[in-house]
């Protein structure tokens, strides 16, 4: 039974079904569904949690509490249980937070940028997309903690008058960072919650027990009347523009902590547009990575169809070819240059010691962007899985040999250094994988993963409407 | 009384319009590492140990850099001490987020240890990776816990610290002299490692002083600055080129 | 506020329901005595209600210039407070300064956004109203406060255009 039928135009019905072709068919918003049905495939795989949801778990629980011993560990012993040395001052830990940062950016991406855009494949994957940006940001700040060897002075970086007449440094990048991350995290929680509140009143509706009081405090008592649409609409509207300047300048002041030493190959002005570039690559992809998990794992199939897997793929490839640009104008002036130290690092990067990581970093960044050319392969889930895996072993392995790998050799050349992380720096970095998989997986299954309302939204706006012979799918160009 | 001679001191520093630097003479250098050694019992610098010296954590607060010239058999040993250039236009000083690392009046680039939280982002900024980290806890196995110096704190670990131009050394000097009611001599600071230099290839002074050696040295033909070209400024002039046994 | 009676009806077309608001004004209805309460955004005009005037972009601009204020406070008053000299640098430069002043505006701004939008909401509001959980299976209610003598009138409206069920609603926690 259809309801929510379109306000204008030609609408679907029943008996010119059989004129859809198979691709309009399979439309999520053309779908032949309820609004009570559509509840339902949502929360239906919230409520249930089978063995395998817990066992993840217990795994990954137990992956963080050895990282954190380990963490514990490094505390207690110092720094030097960690494989950074001189002159490597920052090893794995940096990498990972440019790797977590950049994971962060796809997030805003999709909802954000597709919202303004009116790019309606956006509806479906806009929570998943801000939920990873949030846990990449917390996993991300949890990094200057890390790294720091005093730790537990770390309050000594917040901006507030004391006692012993000092302020903190805000000429230093890593204050800018500080700053930057913080904002970045309450932005996309925010923005993530707000879009949320309307789905929190859904389950609400539809549950008991202890979720019905959880949706109940979170849903603030939305009803959905005319005037909370309209000012969350603003709202979200604000967000959506406020966000994007935010999330450009984030990752250009993670780049500013390198781009502002005069440490040869980091001192470069394309170091912040080309790590923007790639951490939108690596966060779209980890993005296409989690969404075919999930989709299996939670059987959302109803919900992620191939259209979606095709335009992100698309996103995806478009993303890769501008990160392959930006390498390559960063690239072509330090070769062209041929400064001694950085003729030094080149030759190290691509036929010396890091050689077997940097070629691994070409051809996992590469080589995907040539395959996600084709629908075939972006609309095969298996595919996807692979080359989106591949892409951020690329990410990451690029970032290591950018912080490890130029720290390595100096002006001075009896200064120069190897790197090789230990069993401390792997935990630590382990647990803040695992930490991101399981808030993921509790986030998935504590709130609906799909937001229906921006769905059933975006099935008010689209119709079928006849031209000539053809019967195609419009947009209403409301909101 | 304290009171009176700190406040007189303190005129001095700023009424004297100092800058400490060091000339470093290579063509005497033998690499003996007497400098080292002195460094490291002066301001309680810990030795970290064989197996943390191979892993890169040595904490040498100046290094004898020594680089081979020549094919056998003409080959030659080059000896080059690398310290805290002091520069004038520190790449490490921005980027401290604490200001644990800043400019003094008097030229030198100051090291608060109790400020540093380490993130040693001023070792990754620095050029010449002069600045050492406490990778560990601090270890002076006995009778080394017996020689160290009161006047120089004993860091934690996870603290930055380099060469200070010895600045203990430096205030016990302004102090003694502004007590005394005269000026400081040149030649009169020196720190250990210029002191305990056998062959005196190290000399200290104020190079703003046109007539104090080390600035005299600093104006000879022989002079170079490490690296220069960075534009760091450093306080730190080597001389070389002058030898007969080439 | 007992001359007044409240009666829900739930329609599952948004046509209909904005015929059903438009009869309700040639009624004499005015706006504050109808509720629209919706599973689904429909766009602010088409049900033919007024679109009130929000005060949040304001509420938005003031946060960001206390972000601004702040911000500039930080990057360019506090290194003049406790002078330390950084080799090099000027005491405050503009680049530096610059950052720390947008990072602070923007977070002020998403702050304010956020804090904004809840207060013009009422938002937490946890006491009892009138609600129907069917509302967000896909229906559209539509909540009139009514003089008892119209009830009739109001009745014969809802039935008119194709209402799924009317009910006198009873305030219950949400």
């Amino acid at each position: 039974m259809s309801d929510h039928e379109p306000m204008a135009g030609d609408s679907v019905l029943p008996e010119r079904q059989s004129e859809l072709s198979q691709e309009y068919r399979e439309r999520l918003l053309l779908a032949q569904r309820t609004d009570a049905e559509i509840n339902a495939a949502v929360l239906q795989p919230m409520m249930e949690t089978g063995p395998k949801f817990w066992i993840t778990v217990a795994i990954l629980v137990a992956i963080i509490l050895w990282g954190l011993y380990a963490w514990g560990y490094m505390i207690y012993w110092g720094m030097g249980t960690a494989g950074i040395n001189n002159p490597v001052y920052w090893g794995l830990f940096i990498a990972t937070f440019i790797f977590w940062v950049g994971i962060s950016h796809a997030g805003t991406m999709i909802s954000a940028v597709l919202r303004i855009f009116k790019a309606d494949w956006r509806r479906p994957i806009t929570r998943g997309a801000e939920a990873m940006t949030a846990f990449a940001l917390l996993m991300a700040g949890l990094y200057p903690f890390i790294h720091l060897g005093r730790v537990w002075k770390f309050y000594w970086m917040l901006p507030y008058p004391n006692n012993r007449f000092m302020w903190p440094n805000f000429q230093s990048p890593l204050m800018w960072d500080m700053v930057a991350i913080f904002t970045y995290l309450i932005g996309s929680s925010l923005y993530l919650y707000l879009a949320l509140i309307p789905d929190l009143a859904m389950a609400r509706d539809h549950s008991v027990g202890w979720r019905y009081k959880l949706y109940r405090t979170f849903a603030l008592g939305w009803r959905g009347t005319e005037g909370e649409w309209h000012k969350l609409h603003r709202a979200l509207n604000i967000f959506s523009v406020i966000i994007i300047p935010v999330f450009l300048s984030v990752h250009s002041i993670v780049a500013w902590d390198f781009a502002v030493t005069i440490q040869p190959r980091w001192h470069s002005s394309i170091l912040a547009p080309y790590f923007i570039m790639g951490a939108v690559y690596s966060g779209l992809a980890a993005l296409a990575t989690i969404l075919v998990i999930v989709r299996k794992s939670m059987r959302l199939q109803e919900f992620l169809r191939r259209e979606h897997f095709d335009a992100l793929g698309k996103l995806v490839m478009v993303a890769g070819l501008g990160w392959i640009y930006f390498w390559f104008a960063g690239f072509i002036v330090e070769w062209y240059g041929n400064d001694p130290v950085i003729r030094e690092l080149i030759h190290d990067e691509i036929t010396g010691k890091l050689a077997p990581l940097f070629w691994l970093q070409m051809t996992a960044n590469v080589l995907p962007v040539i395959f996600l050319t084709f629908h075939k392969i972006r609309t095969n889930l298996k595919w996807l899985l692979g080359l989106t895996l591949l892409i951020n072993v690329g990410m990451y392995t690029e970032r290591v040999l950018i912080v490890v790998g130029n720290l390595q050799r100096n002006y001075l050349p009896f200064d120069w250094g190897t790197y090789k992380p230990t069993w401390v720096e792997i935990s630590i970095v382990a647990m803040t994988f695992a930490g991101f998989i399981l808030l993921y997986t509790l986030f998935s299954r504590i709130v609906p993963y799909v937001p229906v309302w921006e769905i059933k939204e975006g099935r008010l706006r689209y119709s079928l409407r006849r031209i000539g012979r053809l019967l195609v799918p419009t947009a209403a160009e409301i909101d | 009384m304290a009171k009176a001679v700190r406040a007189s001191a303190e005129q001095k520093l700023e009424e004297n319009n100092r800058r400490w630097g060091m000339v470093i003479d290579l063509d005497r250098c033998t690499g003996c590492q007497a400098c080292v050694v002195a460094c490291h019992a002066e301001n309680n610098v810990p030795v970290v140990g064989e197996h943390e010296a191979t892993r890169g954590h040595s904490m040498h607060w100046i290094r004898i850099e020594r680089y081979w010239e020549g094919e056998y058999p003409n080959v030659k040993a080059r000896f080059m001490p690398v310290l805290c250039q002091h520069c004038g236009e520190a790449p490490c000083e921005p980027v401290c987020p604490v200001f644990a690392t800043y400019h003094t009046p008097e030229g030198l680039n100051a090291q608060v240890y109790n400020r540093c939280i380490g993130t040693r982002f001023c070792g990754a900024a620095c050029p010449y990776k002069v600045r050492a980290f406490n990778w560990f806890r601090p270890d002076f196995p006995e009778p080394l816990d017996q020689q160290l110096n009161p006047d120089v704190s004993v860091r934690q670990r996870g603290i930055i610290e380099k060469c200070s131009f010895c600045v203990q050394r430096i205030r016990r000097v302004e102090l003694d002299a502004a007590a005394s009611g005269r000026e400081v001599e040149d030649g009169e600071v020196q720190p250990a490692c210029v002191q305990s230099c056998p062959p005196s290839a190290l000399i200290f002074g104020d190079l703003n002083d046109p007539e104090s050696e080390a600035s005299q040295f600093s104006r000879s033909r022989r002079a170079f600055r490490l690296l220069d070209f960075l534009g760091t400024d450093p306080a730190v002039v080597y001389l070389k080129g002058g030898e007969t046994n080439v | 506020m007992e001359d007044t009676m409240n009666l829900m009806g739930l329609f599952h077309d948004g046509n209909e329901t904005a015929q059903v608001i438009d009869s309700l004004y040639e009624l004499g209805m005015v706006d504050r005595q109808i509720i629209v309460m919706t599973g689904v955004p429909y766009p602010e005009r088409s049900l033919g209600r007024h679109v009130e005037w929000l005060r949040l972009p304001n509420i938005v601009l003031a946060g960001a210039l206390v972000g601004f204020i702040l911000g500039l406070f930080l990057a360019v008053i506090t290194p003049h407070l406790y002078r330390l000299d950084i080799g090099g640098h000027p005491t405050v430069g503009f680049p530096p300064a610059a950052v720390i002043t947008f990072v602070f505006t923007m977070m002020a701004a998403i702050v304010s956004t956020f804090v904004g939008v809840l207060w013009e909401m009422n938002f937490p509001e946890f006491s009892p109203k009138y609600y129907d959980n069917r509302v967000t299976d896909g229906y559209l209610a539509v909540l009139v406060e009514h003089d008892p003598s119209e009830e009739s009138l109001v009745r014969k409206i809802f039935e008119a255009h194709g209402c799924d069920f009317i009910q006198r609603p009873e305030r219950r926690p949400l």
